[in-house]
């Protein structure tokens, strides 16, 4: 690899920023050193690519390395850590894209849906979504699992999407599974309000970063509409204008309160009775969870949604 | 009457409809419409009863000119009647719309008059919505009995899905509760449906194969548009160069032009239909039996099953105090699934030896009960249609053994890890020829088992709990 010396003693390598090449040095020198590393990352795609792609760098056998959540790493005894610095950042982002790349091809080695040894660009097969699903996971364990995944499929190529049996590949699975079902949540019960700019809006709360992952979907579903959508608790919002599409954004304290202190349009709080009123009506008797046996309603709608739900607020009941 | 008035009378009249899905049909964005269609729908919310919501179902209008002896609607009920407005149910359907509220509208109505006037309103207030506000979501519309083919013909150009409701299982049964409606009514437009639908695909597989034989052709003399791009000036716009199939069926370049621009354009999400169940006194045989034939005869999507809500005091009916047959709805909609996505035939589930379903245990359990000669099942070289056979494996398990066992030797465990019931299937399968010995294949064991386990989720502990304590007082 390429090296540079600048001034200031940090030793830029060849396609890294010096942040970037500052972790990768940390990382050598631990390893040098006998010792183990964890390298703590951002919860995002581009965060564990980015630490799964600087341990290649560093010829980190796998076992020597590990990947944490930078929000909650606790490192072990005799563990040096390493901190990722911003995942957005060019070289990051572009050190991300490289292992992205580099596994679909790996993955693409083998399967018979493969063009020219990559991926077809409208293959039904879900190999990277796979992955894209499961880095949007809040669970703590997930950059580790998507590390051993990667080494994994990095080893193996196409057989790893044989590879159920696999904990490796179950527990990446289990994670995908759970975003795909936040995406539906988030698809089913996000709520808009109508303002008086004409424009809707909505904040929703999901247990994963699904934002970035529907907003495709809503910006097609409101194609003709100016919304947003905002995630608070991932710091994430959406905004789409009719004809220019979408862009999924950072979410501010300042914008999150420039967005909410919007006035509701006229029509708004009829709206909201009328699909209360209309929600309320469809209930059949004989047909509830005492005569079933079991609450239905809540296993299809969990109850944390329940408080962002207009059919559910009883501000909305006919006066 | 305002419209929250007319909303609430004419929700509360459309509850008893079972079907409530906004699936069949993949659409994607058109500029300047409204919407998308998803193909496997969307929920999006439930009724306290669990019931899915996703689209606006409500009546055109519940004053009816029928008198059907289960319906809270019938001419003879003494209830508040309501009629929306063609533009006002439209603009609600499509305000509701872009607060994420539905994925479309679920259109049905009480006989205003005759059926075709009722379905004429109806056609109206669906014009509204596709061409005047430009609404390119989902529409069920209800087909009424007895309705002209044109307009028939009209609906479904306009809708996605269309539905003619059975009702009841026989004609017998139709003819004591419904002496408005006759049979053929009914069936005269699900053939209708199926017909035009039918007509519809031929047509469309002859267009692209020619668009295909143009495409290839192209391609050999270099031509600048071939493949894809011409299947997208399809989608742009009828063409002299390009076959026009019919141009009132297939207008290319308006809803649901789909990938290749030539779709569906008469009830593209098909057809269902709804029966209700334990009304009349037909059994499980007569149902499945019915059942596998209205998908046979008429290419059906859905056959519903509503469990009857007595409502009513009809010496024609159950008694209300009757409890509602949720336990038996249940199993008809399993057994409808495993016709339909297990390849099981309904002389398998049901006969007019043993003519109900088992409420204890499900459908697939109960078959593989009285089938115990063709079990254990090997798991490393079954093939699928007999893994589907397993209880605790379905579909997706299947797949995934078949994919799995490629690779190596699959264990129990591994299985656990795959997320197959290993507690249901285990009593079924063998494994590289090892049986989990806890599980051996017994009749009554497993019987007794499975129900235990069924009275012993941790919601039933609790509900039983809550008896013994309340029996003190």
């Amino acid at each position: 690899m390429a090296e540079a010396e600048l001034p200031h003693g940090i030793t830029v390598r060849a396609g890294l920023g010096a942040q970037l090449s500052q972790a990768l040095d940390a990382i050598e020198k631990a390893l040098a050193a006998g010792l183990p590393v964890a390298i703590a990352c951002e919860r995002s795609l581009e965060g564990v690519l980015s630490a799964v792609g600087l341990g290649y760098l560093a010829h980190a056998p796998e076992g020597r390395v590990r990947l944490c959540p930078i929000d909650q790493c606790q490192p072990r005894l005799t563990e040096a850590l390493v901190q990722m610095p911003d995942a957005l950042q060019d070289d990051s982002t572009a050190l991300a894209q490289r292992v992205y790349r580099g596994f679909r091809r790996k993955l693409a080695q083998g399967c018979g849906r493969s063009v020219n040894g990559d991926c077809r660009r409208c293959c039904p097969g879900h190999c990277m979504r796979k992955v894209v699903l499961a880095c949007a996971n809040d669970d703590p364990q997930m950059p580790e699992a998507l590390h051993r995944y990667l080494r994994l499929g990095f080893s193996v190529g196409h057989d790893i999407e044989s590879m159920h049996q696999d904990p490796r590949v179950a527990q990446v699975e289990q994670l995908e599974r759970y975003v795909s079902n936040e995406c539906e949540h988030t698809r089913q019960f996000v709520r808009f309000s109508h303002y008086a700019d004409g424009s809707y809006g909505a904040v929703f709360r999901p247990q994963a970063n699904t934002l970035p992952l529907c907003a495709s979907y809503f910006s097609r579903r409101m194609g003709t509409e100016r919304f947003y959508l905002a995630d608070p608790v991932h710091g994430v919002s959406v905004l789409h204008e009719p004809g220019r599409g979408h862009v999924v954004m950072r979410l501010d304290p300042t914008l999150m309160a420039q967005l909410q202190q919007r006035e509701l349009a006229a029509d708004e709080h009829l709206m909201r009775t009328m699909w209360k009123r209309f929600y309320d009506g469809l209930e059949l008797q004989g047909r509830g969870r005492l005569q079933r046996g079991y609450d239905l309603r809540t296993s299809w709608m969990p109850q944390r949604f329940w408080v962002g739900l207009t059919e559910l607020d009883p501000r909305n009941d006919v006066q | 009457m305002d419209t929250l008035t007319k909303l609430g009378i004419l929700a509360e009249a459309a509850r008893f409809d079972a079907a409530c899905t906004s699936s069949g049909v993949q659409r994607s964005a058109v500029p300047g419409m409204l919407g998308i269609a998803s193909r496997g729908g969307i929920c999006h919310s439930f009724t306290a009863d669990g019931r899915c919501v996703t689209l606006l179902k409500v009546l055109m209008s519940n004053a009816c000119s029928y008198d059907c002896a289960y319906c809270v609607n019938r001419r003879s009920a003494s209830c508040p009647r309501a009629t929306f407005t063609p533009r006002e149910l439209a603009e609600l359907t499509v305000d509701f719309y872009k607060r994420n509220y539905i994925e479309g509208l679920f259109l049905s109505s009480g006989v205003l008059g005759t059926p075709d006037n009722t379905t004429e309103h109806m056609i109206e207030c669906l014009r509204i919505l596709r061409q005047e506000l430009r609404f390119n979501g989902y529409v069920h519309a209800k087909v009424i009995p007895q309705t002209s083919p044109e307009l028939v013909d009209q609906l479904g150009r306009l809708a996605d899905r269309l539905s003619v409701n059975l009702e009841l299982p026989s004609a017998r049964s139709l003819q004591l509760l419904c002496p408005d409606k006759d049979a053929k009514g009914i069936t005269h437009p699900m053939a209708q449906i199926a017909r035009t639908r039918s007509q519809e695909e031929r047509l469309l597989k002859e267009a692209r194969g020619k668009c295909r034989k143009r495409s290839a052709l192209s391609a050999s003399s270099d031509a600048p548009l071939a493949g894809q791009a011409q299947f997208a000036s399809v989608a742009d716009g009828p063409s002299h160069d390009v076959p026009t199939v019919g141009a009132a069926q297939i207008a290319a370049a308006s809803i649901g032009a789909g990938t290749r621009g030539l779709s569906r354009r008469f009830a593209p999400a098909g057809q269902s239909t709804q029966l209700i169940i334990g009304a009349t006194p037909e059994d499980d045989n007569h149902i499945l039996k019915l059942s596998k034939s209205l998908y046979r005869t008429y290419g059906m999507k859905r056959v519903f099953f509503s469990a009857y809500v007595p409502m009513m005091d009809d010496q024609r009916l159950p008694s209300s105090a009757t409890p509602v047959p949720l336990r038996r709805e249940h199993r008809l909609y399993q057994a409808d699934w495993l016709m339909r996505f297990y390849s099981f035939d309904a002389d398998e589930l049901v006969s007019p030896e043993a003519p109900w379903l088992d409420l204890e245990l499900d459908p697939k359990m109960a078959w593989a009960l009285s089938h115990l000669d063709q079990f254990p099942v090997e798991i490393m070289d079954a093939p699928r249609k007999t893994l589907l056979r397993v209880p605790g494996i379905g579909p997706a398990g299947a797949r995934k053994i078949i994919s799995a066992r490629k690779t190596g030797m699959l264990t129990m465990e591994d299985l656990a890890r795959m997320r197959i019931v290993v507690s249901r299937a285990r009593y079924f399968i063998t494994c590289n020829g090892q049986r989990d010995p806890g599980a051996p294949l017994d009749y009554e064991l497993i019987r007794g088992r499975m129900v235990a386990d069924a009275q012993s989720t941790a919601y039933n502990r609790r509900q039983n709990a809550n008896s013994s304590q309340l029996s003190l007082f």
